[in-house]
C-alpha cells in the first residue's frame, strides 16, 4: 500500500514536469550570447522539450553553478568558446563536482576553435583525450559531402551507429545520414564507465591543420579509434556527453542537403533527429531507469507473506522480485531488457552464492516485474540480494537488499522419532529404562532387610 | 592478686563458656563466614569506587551485551540467536558458541529481583555478579577444606584467604563480569561435592557433583580441568589400591549424569565423546567397570586362575582400548588434541604454529614473581600443606596432592590459569596455618599437669583440653613456655596482617583498572580520566550509520560491539582465524592491496589504537606484528614479517623504517597527520621514543573522520569508489591541484581503444 501511495506520487510529479527525468534547468555556455541564434532550431527543439534554458558566457560574473551548496542547473551545454581558459566559475574542480552531484553536461567541441585547457583537463580526467595542442580536424577522403567539402574533406557523413554491441540498446539510430562538420575527434580509455556513439569510418583520421606538412607521421587516431560522440556515465549515472563537431548541431547543416562523394542523389541530413537523439540523452530524458519497488518473501507453504523480512533461515525457499520502468521522452514505460542481455540477481556474501536470471513476470502500464525463485544456500551468514544491472547508456541500477540467514533454531529439526536411523537408540533408551525399573523391583523386593544392612558395612 | 584474677575470670569464664556451646560455635561460624564474605565483597569494590559501575575489558563487553540480548528477548531466542552483527560478513551462531551460564545466571537474579519488586539495571547485575560469587567462593573452600581436616578453623581460614587473594581478585573484582566470575565458585564447589560424594559413597551426593559440573560446563571452557582432574584422582587411587564401592559409585553417579549434562549445551555438543581432552574420563570410566568386574572375579574364582585371567583379560582390553583410541583418531572420528592444548605441553608450540594463541598476553608463560604477587605467604604455607595431606592420606587428601601438582604445572604455564591453581593453594595454606594456630595458640599447655597456666582456668580445662588432644593427635609436641607460643602467634598474626596488606594494595593498585578507561595522575597528585576509548564509541554510535561495518583489530571487536553497538569484522571470539588474518592483510598491506579487501568486506570504517602522542603503548603499531605473523601463515608470499623491518633486523617507525612498513595501511592511519601537531622537526612517538620524519604518510582510499582528545583512538571512513572511474591516487592528486600527466608520454606502441 505504502508504495502504492509513493509510486502514484512519483507518476504525477512525472507527468507534472513532463521533460528529462532529473530536471529541466539547462545552462547554455557559449561565447557571446548573440552566437545562439546560429543554433536556433536546437534550441527551440530543447525549449519545446520542457527545458527552462539561461544563457552565460564563461567570464560572467553571475555565474555560479552551485548555489548554497546546491546546484543551480541540471544540465549544462557547452558551446565552443574561443577563450583559452574558461574562468573561475568552470574549473574542472567544480565542473567534476557538477558532474559528482549528479548534473549532466553536453559538450561540443569544434575544429576551428581550441578547445579551453579547462575542458582539456577534466576531459583528461575522465579518460577522454584529446588531439595535441588542442587541435585537430577529422577528415575522411572516402566519405566527405562532396557539395561542400570537396576540396577540404572534412564534412563527414555518416550512417547511424546502430548499437554499439550485441545486447545494448540502441537510442541513437533515428536519424538518416548525419553530417559531422569541421569536427574534433578524441580517443577513449579504457574505462568501462566510457561508450562512443559515434565512430568515424574506417579511413576517417584526424589530423592538425596547422601542421604545413604534406604527411601526417604522428597519426592521433583513425578508424574506430577515434570517437565522434562520446559518453561518460559516472557511477552516480550523472552523464557527460562530447560532440565532436558543434557545428552539426547547429541551423545549417540541421537543414542542409548532402551528397556522399561517389553518390548521385542528394539527401537532407538527419542531423535534427540525431541532435535530438543526443541531448535527449545527454539529459536523461532516455536510458533511464527507476527502480519502483524490490520485494523478497518467503515462498514456503505455512509460512507468512510478510514482505522483506530481514532475516531468514539457511534452506528456505524464497522469491525475489524487481519492477523496472524505464524513462522515455516524457514518461516511463515498461522496461524490458535488450535481446541477449539478461537482467540479473546474485544472492552473495564475499562472492556470489546464486547468480540467477530475472524473468519478467508482471507487466503494467508503466513497469515491467522481474522475479526468480530459489533456494537459499546452506550458509549462514549475512548475503545481500544483489541486482547489479550496469549497461551502456542506461543508467545504472544497483540494488542491494541486506538481509541475514541464519542457522536452523533448536526446534526447527525433525524430531528424533521421525528419523527412522535414529530408532535403534530410541530402542536403546528404552530398554534402558525398562531395564533400570525392572532391576530396582527385583531388589526393592527380593533383598532381605537383614542381607542389605550386612552389603552396607562390607 | 587472686582478687584480681577472680574479678578477670568471671566474665571470662562466661565468655569460654559461651564459645564452648555448639550453637553458639555454630552461629559464631556463620558470623565469620558472612564477614568474610562481606570482606571478599568489599575488596573488589574498588574499582567502583575509584572509577563508576562499568563493565571492564574485552570479554566482559560480550557477555554483557549478550546478558542484554537475554533478558530483551528471552531464553529460547538467545539459544537460537545468531548474531548478525559480529564477523561480517560471516555472522555467528552466538547462542550455540558461547557458555550460557554466566547470562543465564545473571539474566535469572535479574528476573528474580523484578519478581521481587527490586527495579534494578541490568548493568549493575552485571558489574556486581562476580564480587557476589567471590562470597560464595569463600564458602565454597569453607566446605572443601572442612572436608580435609577435622580442625574447625582450617576452613575459616581457607575461606578468608580465597575471599582476599589477589589470584582470584584478578578475575573478580567488580564490572569484570567474565566466565571465571561464577566458574570458580562452581569449580571449587564442584570438587568439594565430589570429595563429598566420594566420601560418602552417596548416588546422592555423586548426581549433585553432576549437576554442579554441569552448571560449570554451561559456564566456562575451563571445566576440562575438572574434566580431567576428577578421572585422574578416581585413577591414582585405583594404582594406589584405595579402590572402592564408594569410589565406583561416585564416579560412575558423576560420569554419568555429569556428561548428558554437560552435552546439553549445544558449544559443547558432542565433544565428550569426540575430543580428546574428553577421553580420560571415558578412559578411567571404563577402566572402573574393569576394575570392578575384577573384584568380581576375584571374590568368585580361585586366586591362580585369576592372576591369569587379570594378565589376559586386563592386558587384552587395555590394548584393544588403545588401539580402538588411536583408530578413531586417525579416523578422524575423535578429534586430536587442540592447539591450545599442546601449548600447554610445550610452551614454545604456540609460537611456532598458532600466533593467534601466542598474541594474547593471557597465555605466554608465568614469570615467578607473579606467583609471589598474586598469592604472597600463601605460596610458602602450601607445600606445607599438601605436606600435612601426605601425613594423613586418605582418598580426599589424594585429591588435594593431585590437584596442587598438576595445578601448579598449569599456572606456571600460562598465566591465567593461576586462576585454577588458586583454590587449591588457599586450601592447603589453610590447612598448614590452622596446623600452626591450632598447636600454638591454645592458651593451656596440652600435656603437663604441672603447666603454669593450668590453675586460671581451672574449672572449665577439662574439657577444652580433651579436644585439644584430639586435635593435636601426638600431643608429644606440646608447646610450653609463653614464649614461644607468643611468638609464633605473634609472627602469624604479623604475616597475616601483611597479606591482607599486600591483598589489598594488589587488588587497589593492579586488578581495579577497568582499562576502557585510563587512569593517569596529573602533577599534583589529583587523578586524571583519560576517556578516549568511550569517546570514540560514543561518537561511533551517534555519527555513523546503524549497520555501519567497523574494521579494527580483533582486540577491540567486543568493546566496539558493546559500547558502538556496530557490525564488527572480528572480534575477541578467535573462532576464525582466516577472518582475522584477512584483517591482519588489510592492515599491513599497501593501500591498493588493501582497498579490495575493505570493499570485498563492506567495511565503513577502519578504528586504529595509536599510543604514540599519549606514550599508551598498548597501541596497534605494537601489536602490528602479530598481523603481520598472523596474515603471513595465511597468506606466505602476499605478507613476509621480515619486510617490517630494517635491513638490520630493528622494528622502527621513524624515518628508518622500511618501505613495506611505511606504506603498510595501518603505519599511515597511525601517523597521518600527526606530524602537524608539532612544529617542524619536532615529531615524536612518545611510545617507541623515536622521532618522526617532517613528511608525514598520504591517505588515498581512506578520509580521516574523527580522532579522539589524547589521540587513542582514530576512525577512517573508507572512500566510495571514484564517480567518474579514476583510481584514488589520480583522485586525490587532482583534488590537490595537480595537473594530470598526459598520456602518451609513455614509450612503447599505444594502444587505443576500437571497440
Amino acid at each position: 500500500m505504502k508504495f502504492l501511495v509513493s509510486f502514484l506520487v512519483l507518476v504525477f510529479a512525472a507527468v507534472a514536469q513532463a521533460i528529462s527525468s532529473s530536471g529541466s534547468r539547462l545552462l547554455v555556455i557559449l561565447e557571446d550570447v548573440a552566437e545562439k541564434a546560429g543554433y536556433s532550431k536546437f534550441l527551440a527543439d530543447l525549449e519545446g522539450r520542457g527545458f527552462d534554458i539561461a544563457y552565460e558566457t564563461p567570464k560572467s560574473e553571475s555565474l555560479s553553478l552551485f548555489h548554497l551548496g546546491e546546484r543551480s542547473y541540471d544540465h549544462i551545454l557547452f558551446l565552443p568558446t574561443k577563450s583559452k581558459g574558461l574562468g573561475p566559475n568552470l574549473t574542472p574542480n567544480i565542473l567534476l563536482q557538477f558532474i559528482n552531484a549528479n548534473g549532466n553536461i553536453l559538450l561540443t567541441l569544434s575544429s576551428s576553435t581550441a578547445t579551453p585547457s579547462s575542458i582539456v583537463s577534466l576531459l583528461l580526467e575522465l579518460d577522454i583525450y584529446l588531439p595535441a595542442d588542442r587541435q585537430g580536424l577529422v577528415v575522411d577522403h572516402f566519405n566527405y559531402d562532396a557539395l561542400s567539402a570537396s576540396e577540404k574533406h572534412d564534412v563527414l557523413l555518416l550512417q547511424p551507429p546502430g548499437a554499439l554491441r550485441a545486447g545494448v540498446k540502441d537510442f541513437f539510430s533515428d536519424a538518416s545520414v548525419i553530417a559531422f562538420p569541421n569536427g574534433m575527434g578524441q580517443t577513449l580509455g579504457e574505462g568501462a564507465l566510457l561508450a562512443p556513439v559515434l565512430r568515424a569510418p574506417a579511413t576517417g583520421y584526424s589530423y592538425n591543420p596547422k601542421e604545413q606538412t604534406e604527411t601526417v607521421d604522428d597519426l592521433f587516431a583513425s578508424g574506430s579509434q577515434l570517437s565522434l560522440v562520446s559518453t561518460m556515465q559516472a557511477r552516480n549515472s550523472a552523464r557527460f556527453t562530447v560532440v565532436g563537431s558543434a557545428d552539426m548541431l547547429s541551423d545549417k547543416w540541421f537543414d542542409a542537403k548532402v551528397k556522399k562523394v561517389g553518390e548521385k542523389d542528394t539527401v537532407k541530413t538527419g542531423n535534427q533527429e540525431f541532435a535530438k537523439a543526443i541531448s535527449g540523452w545527454a539529459f536523461k530524458e532516455t536510458g533511464v531507469l527507476r527502480v519502483n519497488w524490490v520485494e523478497h518473501h518467503l515462498n514456503e507453504e505455512g509460512a507468512g507473506n510478510a514482505s522483506n523480512p530481514k532475516i531468514y533461515r539457511i534452506k528456505n525457499d524464497v522469491t525475489y522480485s524487481i519492477s523496472l520502468s524505464e524513462y522515455s521522452w516524457d514518461k516511463y514505460i515498461p522496461f524490458t531488457v535488450p535481446e541477449s542481455d539478461d537482467l540479473q540477481l546474485e544472492f552473495s556474501m564475499l562472492s556470489a552464492f546464486h547468480r540467477l536470471k530475472l524473468n519478467p513476470t508482471i507487466s503494467s502500464a508503466d513497469s515491467t516485474t522481474y522475479s526468480s525463485s530459489f533456494k537459499l544456500p546452506d550458509q549462514h551468514g549475512i548475503f545481500n540480494f544483489m541486482v547489479n544491472y550496469k549497461r551502456p547508456f542506461f543508467t545504472n541500477v544497483v540494488e542491494k537488499n541486506t538481509v541475514s540467514v541464519r542457522h536452523f533454531a533448536h526446534d526447527e529439526w525433525p524430531r528424533s522419532f521421525a528419523i527412522s536411523g535414529a530408532w535403534p537408540w530410541l530402542a536403546g533408551i528404552g530398554a534402558t529404562v525398562t531395564g533400570w525399573l525392572a532391576f530396582c523391583t527385583v531388589w526393592l523386593y527380593s533383598a532381605p532387610a537383614a542381607t542389605r544392612e550386612s552389603k552396607k558395612t562390607r | 592478686m587472686a582478687v584480681a584474677t577472680d574479678a578477670s575470670s568471671a566474665p571470662m569464664e562466661l565468655l569460654v563458656s559461651v564459645g564452648k556451646n555448639q550453637s553458639t560455635k555454630t552461629l559464631l561460624r556463620v558470623l565469620i563466614l558472612c564477614f568474610i564474605a562481606a570482606a571478599a565483597v568489599a575488596s573488589r569494590l574498588f574499582s567502583v569506587i575509584r572509577f563508576e559501575s562499568i563493565i571492564h575489558e574485552f570479554d566482559p563487553w560480550f557477555n554483557f551485551r549478550a546478558t542484554k540480548y537475554l533478558v530483551a528477548h528471552g531464553f529460547y531466542d538467545f539459544w537460537n540467536w545468531f548474531d548478525d552483527r559480529t564477523w561480517h560478513p560471516l555472522g555467528r551462531v552466538t547462542g550455540g558458541t558461547l557458555y550460557p551460564g554466566l547470562m543465564v545466571t545473571s539474566g535469572a537474579i535479574y528476573h528474580a529481583l523484578r519478581a521481587l519488586t527490586v527495579p534494578v539495571d541490568i548493568r549493575n547485575i552485571c558489574v556486581l555478579l562476580a564480587p557476589a560469587f567471590s562470597g560464595l567462593t569463600a564458602f565454597a573452600a569453607y566446605l572443601l577444606t572442612n572436608e580435609m581436616t577435622t580442625s574447625s578453623s582450617a576452613g575459616l581460614l581457607a575461606a578468608a584467604f580465597m575471599g582476599i587473594t589477589p589470584g582470584y581478585i584478578s578475575r573478580s573484582v567488580a564490572g569484570s563480569y567474565d566466565n571465571e566470575a561464577i566458574a570458580i565458585f562452581l569449580l571449587v564447589y564442584t570438587f568439594y561435592l565430589w570429595i563429598k560424594a566420594l566420601k560418602v559413597g552417596s548416588v546422592m551426593w555423586g548426581a549433585l557433583c553432576a549437576l554442579f559440573y554441569g552448571y560449570m560446563v554451561a559456564s566456562w571452557g575451563g571445566y576440562a580441568f575438572i574434566t580431567c582432574l576428577i578421572p585422574l584422582h578416581a585413577f591414582v587411587l585405583v594404582c594406589m589400591g584405595r579402590f572402592s564401592n564408594r569410589l565406583y559409585v561416585a564416579y560412575n553417579t558423576w560420569y554419568a549424569l555429569g556428561t548428558l549434562a554437560s552435552m546439553q549445551i549445544p558449544f559443547v555438543g558432542f565433544a565428550p565423546v569426540s575430543t580428546s581432552e574428553h577421553m580420560p574420563a571415558l578412559g578411567i570410566f571404563g577402566f572402573l567397570q574393569l576394575v570392578a568386574f575384577l573384584e568380581y572375579v576375584r571374590s568368585a574364582v580361585p586366586s591362580r586362575q585369576f592372576q591369569t585371567f587379570l594378565y589376559v583379560g586386563l592386558g587384552g582390553v587395555f590394548g584393544v582400548a588403545l588401539l580402538g583410541l588411536v583408530g578413531l583418531t586417525t579416523g578422524g572420528y575423535i578429534a586430536p588434541w587442540s592447539g591450545r592444548f599442546y601449548s600447554l605441553w610445550d610452551t614454545s608450540y604456540a609460537k611456532i604454529h598458532i600466533p593467534i594463541i601466542a598474541s594474547v598476553s593471557e597465555h605466554q608463560p608465568t614469570a615467578w614473581p607473579a606467583f609471589f604477587f598474586d598469592l604472597n605467604m600463601l605460596i610458602w604455607l602450601f607445600p606445607a600443606g599438601v605436606y600435612m595431606c601426605f601425613q594423613k592420606l586418605e582418598d580426599e587428601h589424594v585429591f588435594v596432592i593431585v590437584y596442587a601438582l598438576f595445578g601448579s604445572y598449569f599456572a606456571g604455564v600460562m598465566v591465567r590459569l593461576m586462576l585454577t591453581l588458586t583454590p587449591v593453594v588457599c586450601v592447603a595454606a589453610a590447612i598448614a596455618a590452622s596446623q600452626l594456630l591450632d598447636t600454638y595458640l591454645v592458651y593451656k599447655s596440652p600435656v603437663a599437669p604441672e603447666a603454669k597456666e593450668e590453675e586460671v582456668t581451672d574449672g572449665t580445662a577439662k574439657k577444652s583440653k580433651q579436644s585439644a588432644l584430639r586435635s593435636t593427635s601426638q600431643p608429644v609436641v606440646g608447646i610450653y613456655t609463653l614464649i614461644s607460643k607468643g611468638f609464633i602467634a605473634g609472627a602469624m598474626t604479623l604475616f597475616l596482617l601483611i597479606f591482607v596488606q599486600h591483598c589489598t594494595w594488589v587488588t587497589s593498585n593492579a586488578y581495579s583498572s577497568p582499562s576502557v578507561v585510563l587512569a593517569s595522575r596529573m602533577p599534583d597528585g589529583s587523578q586524571h580520566i583519560i576517556d578516549d576509548y568511550r569517546e570514540a564509541y560514543q561518537w561511533l554510535r551517534q555519527n555513523t550509520k546503524e549497520d555501519a561495518k567497523i574494521m579494527s583489530w580483533w582486540d577491540y571487536g567486543y568493546q566496539i560491539g558493546g559500547m558502538a553497538d556496530r557490525p564488527t569484522l572480528v572480534d575477541n571470539n578467535t573462532w576464525n582465524n582466516t577472518h582475522i588474518a584477512t584483517v591482519g592483510k588489510a592492515m599491513s598491506s599497501r593501500e591498493e592491496v588493501s582497498y579490495p579487501i575493505m570493499r570485498q568486506h563492506e567495511v565503513d570504517y577502519v578504528l586504529v589504537v595509536f599510543g604514540g602522542l599519549l606514550g599508551y603503548s598498548g597501541d596497534d603499531i605494537n601489536k602490528f606484528l602479530w598481523m603481520v605473523r598472523i596474515a603471513e601463515g595465511i597468506w606466505p608470499d602476499e605478507v613476509k614479517e621480515r619486510d617490517y623491518f630494517t635491513p638490520r633486523g630493528e622494528y622502527r617507525v621513524d624515518s628508518e623504517a622500511s618501505e613495506t612498513m611505511k606504506n603498510s595501511l595501518m603505519y599511515k592511519m597511525s601517523y597521518y597527520n600527526y606530524c602537524s601537531l608539532f612544529p617542524p622537526g619536532q615529531a615524536q612517538d612518545r611510545v617507541r621514543g623515536v622521532r618522526l620524519p617532517d613528511q608525514g604518510p598520504v591517505l588515498n582510499t581512506l578520509e580521516e573522520a574523527y580522532t579522539s582528545e589524547n589521540w587513542i583512538i582514530r576512525i577512517y571512513k573508507v572512500k566510495d569508489l571514484d564517480n567518474v572511474g579514476r583510481d584514488h591516487a589520480l583522485a586525490a592528486s587532482f583534488d590537490r591541484g595537480n595537473k594530470k600527466k598526459k598520456a602518451g608520454k609513455k614509450r612503447g606502441p599505444r594502444v587505443l581503444r576500437a571497440e
